[in-house]
């Protein structure tokens, strides 16, 4: 993790509709968005924003395979080889009675993976410090923000202007 | 284009296939070699609940996302309208099975022949409710309810088109219907899929049965829509339609092909685990008289479309989707041939022994395990033709009815949210 302390000028917005206009002009402006902000998932932000596909899909898939592997295998081994025992007058390698054991390993490694995979991509283990610009970005408002170390003050204020132009209704700077 | 036109290429090629379909019906009858024709009844009962029960879930699909405030298939929900529709045709094909029932023509169900129930104690047991009255009754009465609410919802929707206002009256009263058709459609499908078909193994029973049918109907139904959808597109229909709400449309078959396979699994499971001869013997049958179709079916209706939707992408583009909404079609036809076919010869069989002696015939009969029969253990030419027929007629009436209206909704509500869908 970065812990250079950053300068940030941000905008605050009121409608998600003037944020992602906002974030598009950016764009086409070539001003670098350090991060945008929202309470609650913007449809038409993320490809706006240029992010790509998130690929922790294809880490769960392979974390349940591991999962199906295991169980399955960990079972046939245990009741093939370690120690036989006849259930219910069933065969020793009963598939059928392994497969819900197998199901719930499944999503159980595939849950538990993604959830450390995301934590530990995104940083977010105990004592992490976890500055936020505004608190009504938790609420109600939508905001875009540029970091602004070591810039001129000709750029900052190209900036400021910029975020007024789309519809802020307020900017302000901060250090975190 | 908002109007669809039915052309008159189409209908010759739909009418093509539906003479196909008589042709292979008519074949099945006369060239049969086992009794009372039972490969030409079974075969016309096993499409006619087939595809009467695409249209049945396509009204519950309707009515589901009618009461849950759905909004995004707003633009293509005449195309639900349509295809819940073929009820009509469907209870006219099944008054058919109905009136050979009570003339006895066919031998499909066991309970039917009153020498076999008189003397078998579990037959007698069931007779209360597995008996021609209540088979009569039910098919009419519970199909005839679907087919109200069917009009009631098609005629609102229509009536939307022409005088709906912003107080949004109709689509009010809309969700009022709908939302009463949910758990009468609920029960009632239930007790029909027991009469005509779990009651052809008439000692046997289930009772995941109804829901392991219904979730056939819902896999092949919304497979149909995504098929229709894309055909439509394909002809310039439907701009409006994109990728979008084909990608829901992928992960309803996604899920629903999941749900099914939980369904067979607890169905197997229990029933393996339990041990009882009574209720083993249908997997008995099935495994080793029908391994082909036992082991095919899990890997067409679950391997196959749970690898092939399990991406984004191919959820989003129209050759994966074509290609695995054909193959769950098939594999729920598939399946519903091996929950069908094996009781039905049996009983069949049983029967012509009983009455004529002499006229049991020898491929398909006891001790003759593991041989392949066509139209009996694996679907023969005969059955495909008919499969095609019944398809093409079913393709037919969905046709006729969107060629009524425009095929986009005019006044309802959801139209803006189903235009702005994204996922």
């Amino acid at each position: 993790m970065d812990t250079a302390q950053k300068e940030v000028l941000f905008g605050l917005y009121d409608d998600e509709e003037v944020l992602l206009d906002a974030v598009k002009k950016a764009k086409g402006d070539h001003l670098e968005i350090m991060d945008v902000y929202s309470p609650f998932p913007v449809h038409g932000l993320d490809p706006a924003l240029g992010l790509e596909e998130s690929r922790l899909h294809i880490a769960g898939f392979i974390y349940g395979a591991i999962g199906t592997l295991f169980a399955f295998g960990f079972m046939t081994w245990v009741f093939t080889r370690d120690w036989p025992i006849i259930f219910g007058g069933k065969p020793y390698w009963s598939v059928p009675a392994f497969i819900p054991i197998t199901f719930e390993l499944t999503v159980l490694f595939a849950s538990i993976g993604m959830t450390v995979t995301f934590f530990t991509i995104c940083g977010m283990w105990p004592g992490v410090k976890n500055p936020t610009l505004d608190d009504r970005i938790t609420d109600d408002k939508f905001c875009i923000a540029f970091q602004t170390n070591g810039q001129s003050k000709a750029e900052i204020d190209r900036l400021k202007s910029f975020l007024q132009e789309t519809g802020a209704s307020e900017v302000n700077t901060k250090v975190i | 284009m908002n109007q669809f036109t039915f052309e008159s290429k189409q209908k010759t090629v739909l009418f093509g296939f539906m003479g196909l379909g008589l042709l292979c019906l008519l074949l099945a009858f006369f060239l049969d070699s086992q009794p009372f024709h039972v490969r030409f009844w079974t075969n016309f009962l096993h499409n006619t609940v087939f595809f009467t029960g695409i249209g049945f879930i396509s009204l519950f699909i309707y009515a589901a996302f009618i009461t849950s405030w759905a909004g995004w298939y707003t633009q293509f929900k005449r195309v639900l309208e349509s295809m819940s529709m073929f009820m009509v045709p469907g209870l006219i094909l099944l008054l058919v099975v109905i009136a050979g029932l009570w003339a006895g023509w066919h031998e499909l169900y066991h309970w039917a022949d009153t020498e076999e129930v008189a003397k078998d104690a579990v037959l007698q047991g069931k007779s209360g409710f597995l008996n021609k009255g209540w088979y009569t009754i039910g098919t009419l009465a519970i199909v005839g309810i679907w087919i109200y609410f069917a009009m009631r919802l098609r005629s609102l929707s229509l009536a939307e088109d022409q005088n709906g206002g912003v107080d949004f009256a109709h689509h009010r009263t809309m969700r009022r219907w709908a939302a009463a058709f949910l758990p009468i459609a609920g029960f009632s499908s239930a007790a029909v899929i027991w009469q005509w078909m779990m009651s052809i193994d008439a000692h046997w029973y289930s009772t995941l049965y109804a829901w392991y049918t219904g979730a056939s109907w819902f896999v092949a139904g919304t497979a149909m829509v995504i098929l229709f959808l894309i055909y439509l597109k394909s002809k310039g229909y439907y701009e409006s339609v994109k990728e979008d709400h084909l990608h829901d449309l992928g992960k309803y078959v996604f899920a629903i092909s999941i749900f099914w396979t939980y369904l067979w699994f607890s169905q197997y499971m229990l029933i393996w685990y339990a041990n009882v001869g009574e209720e083993t013997s249908y997997f008995q049958t099935r495994m080793h008289d029908y391994p082909v179709l036992f082991y095919g079916n899990l890997i067409l209706n679950f391997v196959l479309p749970f690898f092939i939707l399990m991406r984004n992408d191919t959820k989003r583009k129209y050759g994966t989707l074509v290609l695995v909404s054909i193959l769950v079609i098939l594999g729920h036809w598939l399946d519903f041939f091996q929950m069908i076919k094996p009781g039905a010869l049996d009983t069949a069989i049983h029967a012509a022994g009983a009455h004529g002696g002499e006229h049991i015939a020898g491929a398909g009969g006891h001790g003759d395990h593991g041989a392949f029969l066509m139209g009996f253990t694996i679907p023969g030419l005969l059955e495909l033709g008919t499969m095609l027929g019944f398809a093409a007629f079913f393709v037919y009436m969905v046709f006729a009815r969107l060629e009524k209206v425009s095929l986009e909704p005019v006044n309802d509500p959801y139209m803006a949210e189903s235009a702005h869908h994204h996922v």
